[in-house]
């Protein structure tokens, strides 16, 4: 039996979560040294991202990858982290065919071309599983895996605005304005990469892989919620990117500074109305328990 | 007390069935456990030399597979897998869309659009379409082959696509010779025969003129792939085998021998029957189906209940989609990462697999 009192979340997702929130604070402030060596009990630190060994990236001798382990929703210091859904010659073909995308886009073409500048035949493609929407998934996760470098030169270790340290908003808004910046290249192409992901068939994937980034942004950006706010902070903010790129596929201002407004402006609004919504619901909390705790006085058996 | 005293004649009766099913299922079970120890120390010395060739590789016609639901050696199987197919090729094509209801032709187009066969990119300079060479295994009434020759050559514009069928069994081949008479006169001469064994494409015998002597104008076999006896190594740009391989002797020797034949970057590509465990109404349903209505519509129809009945016990013999994938990437093939080296069509009653062999082979 858990204890009421157990100070655990009691998710695996959550706890997952508290680990890497008291690692950030130990990180961040000293103090709380004490707290890392409770939440993990894994002993040795682990790196933040671990590196995926050449073995589990290319599947061959005995297709040993297993395929539930492939997606994760969440970042975790206790578990590598799962295989990228790409193996090494879906690597060479992807890369050499995405250079091509700003001339043929996100198509067969574009993959054939990668082939065989690869080294491949035509046929070759067959191996990527969705075809043209593999490379769409490629820009995906390389922009999001671009991500965590960024961080650093970003925001280097003791950076400040205004003599106070980066608030994770600044950071979140930051990190967005980053990702979106990783579509200039290609922003040509993207409306048509964007139908393609609207497909049916492509739908769930391209959620999942939004859902990553969300929670990549937010993680990066050092937010350590652990309560209810974790799906809302991450749905709101898959939402606003969602909103910013398709924006930014008709902007037309230089540096695409309308795209940037936009992005602020929706950051914003989400701000306010999570504080509106906290209010709220801080208030309907208050009222509520003053209404039962009146009726108690009235001798009322709650 | 009666239910305590009823309990161990229940388990001793359990405790049989179990042994009994075990018996059954163990010659299988140690054949491919072998064949998978076996291809782990393949791969783990270093290079895959054709010279190593692993013992299960070599077609051994003593050795027990199965048949069915019943454990016959290879030889044997061959043989009887043979007699199967000889009794149902006229009444093929009837009989399957009897018995998938018309939509085993849907899995087809999308196995064949999805390879997009003859595809080349449109970029500047010299003609950039590529010829290729396709070998359809098991494609005796030429379902695949003349899908592919009309993708390649009708959509994708792309004359110098060749496509040879192979089939062990030449009344399947000389089924699939008379419905090519009806294609275009440039995709005939685009179509070669050949009678072969998958298990060894070393050994390959053109569909003769003895067969079909009334056909003095298809040209001659014009290629030097098919007119010898062999299929050389690395002269396949796609192999393809639909619906067939399950009926193989040995799926591991096929696969290394694709694995032969194949380009380097040439591509396995597999339709077969799978496993629709992940929706259980729909296996139920299916499984309903299979046991009871084919066989009992191969006895209406074509007068063979024995045929169709291997044909359904032979899909619940076929292994799953995950340990289909394991057998093609222990031959040596890169299999996809995204979606674990399979496509589930129909909820996982038919499986596309594909494998591509690796550039540096």
């Amino acid at each position: 039996m858990l204890p009421l009192s157990s100070p655990y979340p009691a998710t695996a997702a959550a706890r997952r979560t508290l680990v890497h929130h008291s690692i950030s604070l130990l990180q961040s402030t000293g103090p709380f040294a004490a707290t890392r060596s409770l939440s993990s009990s894994a002993g040795a630190p682990r790196p933040p991202r671990p590196l995926l060994s050449r073995a589990r990236l290319c599947w061959t001798a005995n297709g040993s990858g297993p395929a539930h382990h492939r997606f994760r929703a969440y970042h975790s210091y206790d578990h590598p982290a799962p295989a990228g859904p790409f193996n090494e010659a879906e690597e060479a073909i992807l890369a050499a065919a995405y250079r091509q995308v700003p001339e043929h886009g996100f198509s067969p073409e574009a993959l054939a071309i990668g082939a065989r500048e690869a080294g491949y035949l035509d046929i070759s493609t067959n191996l990527l599983a969705d075809g043209p929407f593999s490379l769409i998934r490629w820009h995906l996760v390389k922009q999001r895996e671009a991500l965590a470098a960024r961080k650093t030169v970003l925001f280097p270790d003791g950076a400040t605005i205004d003599n106070k340290p980066v608030s994770v908003s600044a950071k979140v808004e930051a990190l967005t304005w980053e990702r979106l910046l990783g579509n200039v290249d290609i922003v040509g192409r993207w409306q048509e990469a964007l139908a393609m992901m609207a497909q049916p068939s492509c739908v769930p994937a391209s959620l999942k892989e939004l859902a990553t980034l969300a929670d990549e942004i937010l993680f990066l950006a050092g937010d350590v919620a652990v309560d209810s706010t974790w799906y809302t902070k991450r749905a709101s903010l898959s939402a606003i990117y969602v909103g910013a790129d398709l924006f930014m596929t008709t902007d037309q201002s230089p540096g695409f500074q309308h795209t940037h407004m936009f992005l602020r402006r929706r950051l914003t609004e989400a701000t306010d109305v999570g504080n509106a919504a906290g209010s709220v619901r801080e208030w309907i909390s208050f009222t509520a328990s003053a209404g039962i705790n009146m009726l108690r006085s009235k001798g009322m058996r709650i | 007390m009666a239910t305590a005293a009823a309990r161990p004649a229940v388990l001793l009766r359990r405790a049989a069935a179990l042994k009994r099913g075990v018996a059954a299922a163990c010659p299988e079970h140690v054949q491919l456990s072998r064949s998978f120890s076996a291809a782990h120390q393949a791969q783990s010395q270093s290079q895959r030399a054709s010279a190593t060739n692993p013992d299960y590789a070599i077609p051994n016609p003593s050795r027990p597979t199965h048949f069915g639901f019943e454990t016959v050696t290879e030889a044997e199987k061959r043989e009887r897998v043979a007699g199967v197919f000889t009794n149902v090729a006229e009444s093929y094509d009837r009989m399957n869309d009897m018995m998938s209801f018309g939509w085993h032709r849907v899995w087809k187009d999308y196995f064949v659009s999805s390879l997009n066969p003859g595809f080349s990119p449109l970029t500047s300079g010299p003609d950039p379409r590529v010829p290729q060479h396709i070998l359809d295994i098991a494609g005796g009434t030429g379902d695949i082959a003349f899908r592919m020759l009309h993708t390649a050559h009708a959509v994708n514009g792309n004359p110098d696509v060749r496509v040879t069928i192979s089939d062990i069994n030449p009344a399947m081949l000389s089924v699939g010779k008379q419905r090519s008479r009806t294609l275009p006169a440039s995709q005939q001469a685009a179509l070669s025969f050949v009678e072969a064994n998958a298990e060894d494409l070393t050994k390959t015998k053109p569909l003769g003129m003895s067969l079909s002597p009334t056909t003095p104008t298809s040209p001659p076999v014009n290629n030097s792939t098919t007119a010898t006896s062999s299929i050389p190594d690395n002269s396949i740009d796609l192999y393809t085998v639909a619906f067939g391989i399950r009926n193989f002797s040995n799926i591991p020797a096929a696969l290394r021998e694709a694995y032969r034949v194949l380009k380097p970057g040439g591509v396995f590509a597999c339709l077969e029957f799978s496993k629709a465990d992940k929706y259980p109404i729909l296996n139920a349903l299916y499984k309903e189906w299979s046991f009871r209505a084919i066989p009992l519509i191969g006895q209406l129809v074509a007068g063979d209940r024995d045929s169709y009945q291997y044909l359904v016990e032979s899909i619940e013999r076929f292994p799953s989609q995950e340990e289909f994938r394991d057998m093609i990437a222990d031959a040596g093939f890169v299999v996809s990462g995204a979606n674990g080296g399979y496509e589930d069509l129909t909820g996982g009653v038919a499986a596309i697999h594909k494998g591509m062999k690796p550039r540096d082979a």
